[in-house]
């Protein structure tokens, strides 16, 4: 499965998200630290789910990367815009 | 608690504002450390930087201590405040503003102001 399916997955179990757009962002990062070829490297992630209403940002954040699990070990970069 | 978490401990505490980052804050070696950095650069904040590059035990070190898998990691008096996603919002909606104020911490408003109106 790709990394993208993957990190929708995982997501969309952990907080049935109202918003969730995963975007392969690695081909803007070629030539920088961590790109490989065949992308997969760096993603960007939109999530809005009202389970991060009450949280704090280090809080929401966190509760992602928890879902991610492995993920977030063998991706490059992870930019995160997560919302209540 | 390990030899790396007290040391990286002593770091958060000694320090007002430190920045975990890959590189320096003179030669950063990731955008996202970049980025954060220059931005406390340009906003004329006095901070210290902490190359986690340096040894593969602070490299993995920060991200138990702070329970966070990505460097960069910006701690403001004892504080874990974010990485690179949070400190980049914060400062793109003066929130970094409020907080520095509201902790006494010295930075140049104007160039606040320019970074919001580059990216506006």
């Amino acid at each position: 499965m790709a990394v993208a399916d993957e990190i929708r997955e995982k997501l969309q179990a952990a907080f049935d998200p109202t918003v969730l757009e995963v975007v392969d962002d690695s081909e803007s990062h070629r030539g920088h630290a961590g790109f490989q070829e065949g992308g997969e490297s760096h993603f960007n992630v939109r999530i809005v789910a009202e389970v991060f209403g009450p949280m704090t940002r280090v809080a929401r954040h966190r509760a992602v990367h928890k879902a991610l699990g492995d993920i977030t070990g063998r991706i490059h970069a992870l930019a995160l815009d997560v919302s209540g | 608690m390990s030899d790396i978490a007290n040391d990286i401990q002593d770091l958060v505490d000694n320090n007002t504002v430190v920045l975990f980052m890959k590189g320096t804050k003179e030669m950063p070696q990731c955008g996202f450390s970049s980025r954060v950095a220059g931005v406390l650069n340009f906003m004329g904040v006095d901070y210290a930087d902490v190359n986690v590059l340096a040894s593969d035990e602070m490299r993995q070190g920060i991200k138990d201590f702070t329970d966070w898998p990505t460097v960069p990691q910006l701690y403001v008096k004892g504080e874990f405040l974010g990485g690179c996603d949070i400190v980049t919002e914060m400062v793109l909606n003066a929130e970094l503003d409020t907080y520095f104020t509201d902790n006494g911490i010295g930075f140049d408003k104007d160039a606040a102001d320019k970074i919001r109106e580059a990216n506006a």
